[in-house]
């Protein structure tokens, strides 16, 4: 009985959505209790397992773990969603996502191990020699981390929504609460141990359906990945209807739409610069994000934080090249008017849904969307509160702190992001969800800058670091003032110029080469030059020199 | 050199042997990379001229005698009517605003080519025996991207309430249809690899793929670097 009843989906779009399906809410509710169950049994006794896993995960393991972190409900539906829209526009997102963590890799990653530090705000206030930066860092990702967060739980409130048939406040409610226990209880520990099983469980859900509808529709279906090709010569050239193959009543048919493949085609609304704007902020947003960074703290050598991003990308793009393959079928499957304009930001559940796969499929597809939310709204909660509790609390206000008054301000700061987060997510307020965009921007401009610098440059002091920062924080300022305006319909001056140049995606284009300038134009002129000892720590213990 | 300077990090002035492999391993990924992704986008900007769809091309040559003057014969009205479809087929590409006015313009030929006798039934709502009518006057068969059309024709057909054309969509219609059917192509475009559009390929597979092999490298030289020059990594 369980097994048939989410079976009667009907003809029409308008129903893929709404009623409560037991099947997938089963899988839901199973998959929930393994992730508390797998905190509890992996507690954390100490800060330094809480805030950096006791530094005893392998490369395979973290490589896992850095994957599921930053595969998000964004990687995990929005992407297919930008690419359903605005074809090969989306790609940007693709590739700025992924050739970011080359950037990471040879820059930053070994180095910073090596630092050996436990947070993003650590390594700049140590660095640079500043309790204000080490503030201002915290500041920054504690920023980062939140609005990157509510961007997560509007995922999780649409799949709950679409699993469990509440409404969006419930599923934001439920989420939080379920989030929030096992990431108190385990600690990063917890964490990065769920975080191994949450990528098995994303990319197998995310990959299953895709043989299936290459099967289904006549495409080479040994590897989808690659079987998709067809799919998108077709969608250019116009597929006639025949061959008997229906879908939900329509034929899999569509008239020529080549819109879906050329680059920058016109009817999308997206320029060639933009998409090389919006690719470049990404890669950098990407390795400056402070809960991306702090994954190379949790694991014991340079080496195994250098091979762990290796494993770590390779895991990712396994799902960045079948992402496509939802919004090429998706794009089909939708392509009578009937069907109806799709809520893109659920396409991959609505394609699945549209191939008429079987139905419990579907429900692990969703469970695996709400998987990935989790993983990585734990680690932006573990990232958050060590801002708040380690780089706030103990490095500048109480710097007496015990060790059990310290664990105690880390789960106070998670409780305290969680809250936060479930309460602006719920109420819903549109704009506060799309901040995620500037979060990748904002990062590329302040903290990348800092940690590239910091790494590659002695000779980058204080002064220069506040030079860069006041550089890339303006840009940003800028960007945002212009796109709160232009959310509340208010005009300013340049308006139609600020908006297409600095844009909250990719402003960093621009602000990210002025915070390097900034910095270091600020270094040189700065009579306060980089004390000897931080030279030495740099060139022994970072550069092995 | 003093001893403030044996402890100067800078990337470009490396002061060890190991940190000149290292410069040179680092440089040589960065700018493999940055060609990669980059350089092929611009090679592509470079390339790609704005390439009308055969859609574009029909409409364009039906449209003064359809539109301008009313000397168009049954055959031009059809293309017109099937170049409205075309388009309304893209869909989920197509504005709301574009696709009514795409909408009213097929909803006005098709009621033009009707007989007097059964005009009057096009002014009223849309039904089974008006999207029938239709079909058959623009010609469409049951087979092919016809019948696609045909599946169209219920969610693109509206009551007629104007015998003509008003003069807003006859002044919007041609740069709708030119943005919707010029479509930015290149022999990169035009080439076919595993069944992908070649530039499709290279940007969605190739790409990543690239991105995996070049930290695989760096991995793998930066502890054959360490080896070499004896230097162990503390835990």
């Amino acid at each position: 009985m369980v097994l048939f009843s989410g079976f009667a989906f009907g003809q029409e779009a308008t129903k893929l959505e709404g009623e409560f399906k037991i099947g997938p809410a089963i899988i839901l509710i199973i998959l929930l209790l393994t992730f508390i169950l797998v905190g509890v049994f992996n507690r954390a006794k100490d800060t330094k397992t809480y805030w950096a896993a006791g530094r005893k995960i392998s490369p395979v393991g973290a490589g896992m773990a850095i994957a599921s972190n930053w595969m998000s409900a964004a990687s995990f539906l929005g992407m297919a969603a930008v690419m359903y829209g605005a074809g090969y526009h989306g790609l940007a997102y693709v590739v700025g996502w992924t050739g970011g963590y080359v950037l990471l890799l040879i820059l930053m990653a070994g180095q910073i191990r090596r630092y050996g530090k436990y947070t993003a705000a650590d390594f700049i206030g140590d660095r640079y020699y500043s309790q204000g930066l080490r503030g201002f860092g915290a500041g920054l990702a504690i920023f980062i981390s939140f609005s990157y967060c509510v961007g997560q739980f509007a995922g999780i409130g649409l799949m709950f929504k679409w699993i469990l048939g509440i409404d969006f406040a419930w599923a934001v409610i439920i989420g939080a609460s379920v989030v929030l226990a096992y990431t108190l209880i385990s600690g990063m520990l917890g964490v990065t141990k769920n975080m191994q099983i949450q990528y098995v469980i994303i990319i197998i859900s995310f990959i299953i359906p895709l043989f299936i509808l290459s099967y289904k529709f006549g495409y080479f279906y040994w590897l989808p990945q690659v079987g998709y090709g067809s799919v998108i010569s077709d969608i250019v050239n116009g597929i006639a209807p025949g061959a008997g193959i229906s879908a939900m009543g329509h034929d899999f048919a569509i008239l020529p739409s080549p819109e879906f493949a050329m680059p920058w085609d016109p009817a999308t609304g997206q320029t060639a610069f933009q998409w090389l704007a919006i690719c470049f902020s990404l890669m950098i947003g990407t390795a400056g994000l402070p809960h991306v960074i702090q994954r190379f703290y949790v694991v014991p050598r340079a080496k195994d934080a250098r091979w762990s991003v290796v494993w770590g990308l390779f895991f990712i793009c396994i799902l960045y090249w079948s992402a496509p393959v939802y919004s090429a079928f998706g794009k089909v499957l939708s392509s009578n008017p009937e069907v109806g304009k799709l809520a893109k930001d659920a396409i991959v559940v609505y394609t699945a849904q549209l191939g008429d796969l079987y139905p419990l499929v579907i429900g692990f597809l969703a469970a695996g969307a709400v998987s990935a939310a989790f993983s990585t709204v734990s680690g932006l909660l573990v990232a958050g509160a060590s801002a708040f509790s380690h780089d706030l609390y103990y490095n500048v206000i109480n710097p007496e702190a015990s060790e059990k008054t310290q664990m105690m301000m880390a789960r106070l700061g998670t409780i305290l992001m969680a809250a936060g987060v479930a309460i602006i997510a719920l109420l819903n307020l549109g704009l506060i969800a799309q901040l995620v965009a500037v979060a990748f921007s904002l990062a590329g401009c302040t903290i990348f800058p800092l940690f590239l610098l910091g790494i590659w440059w002695s000779g980058s002091n204080r002064t220069g670091a506040w030079a860069g920062l006041i550089a890339g924080s303006s840009v940003t300022l800028v960007a945002l003032v212009y796109f709160i305006a232009g959310k509340f319909g208010v005009t300013l001056p340049f308006q139609e110029f600020i908006n297409y140049y600095l844009n909250a995606w990719y402003f960093a284009w621009l602000g990210a080469p002025l915070a390097i300038i900034a910095n270091i134009i600020g270094s040189k002129l700065s009579k306060n030059k980089t004390p000897i000892e931080i030279k030495k720590f740099l060139a022994e213990k970072v550069h092995n020199a | 050199m003093t001893t403030q300077d044996q402890y100067n990090i800078n990337f470009f002035k490396p002061l060890t042997e190991h940190a000149k492999g290292n410069k040179k391993l680092i440089s040589s990924l960065a700018i493999i990379w940055a060609v990669a992704v980059f350089g092929f986008h611009f090679l592509l900007i470079f390339v790609t001229t704005p390439t009308a769809e055969q859609t574009l091309d029909e409409f364009n040559s039906v449209w003064p005698q359809v539109v301008e003057d009313t000397s168009a014969a049954t055959e031009m009205k059809q293309t017109f009517a099937k170049s409205m479809l075309a388009v309304l087929g893209k869909n989920i590409a197509v504005k709301d605003n574009h696709k009514s006015v795409l909408k009213e313009s097929l909803s006005w030929i098709v009621f033009d080519m009707q007989p007097d006798s059964i005009k009057p039934l096009f002014t009223k709502e849309v039904n089974d025996e008006t999207i029938i009518q239709a079909a058959a006057t623009i010609g469409l068969k049951a087979e092919g991207f016809d019948k696609i059309m045909k599946d169209l024709l219920p969610t693109s057909l509206t009551k007629v309430e104007n015998p003509t054309l008003n003069a807003e969509s006859i002044s919007s219609l041609p740069p709708i249809m030119k943005l919707y059917l010029t479509h930015n192509q290149s022999f990169l475009t035009d080439f076919n690899f595993l069944g992908f559009p070649f530039h499709y390929w290279y940007t969605a597979q190739f790409l990543l793929i690239l991105f995996v092999v070049l930290c695989l490298i760096y991995a793998i030289s930066i502890d054959k670097l360490n080896t070499k020059f004896e230097i162990v990594e503390e835990t």
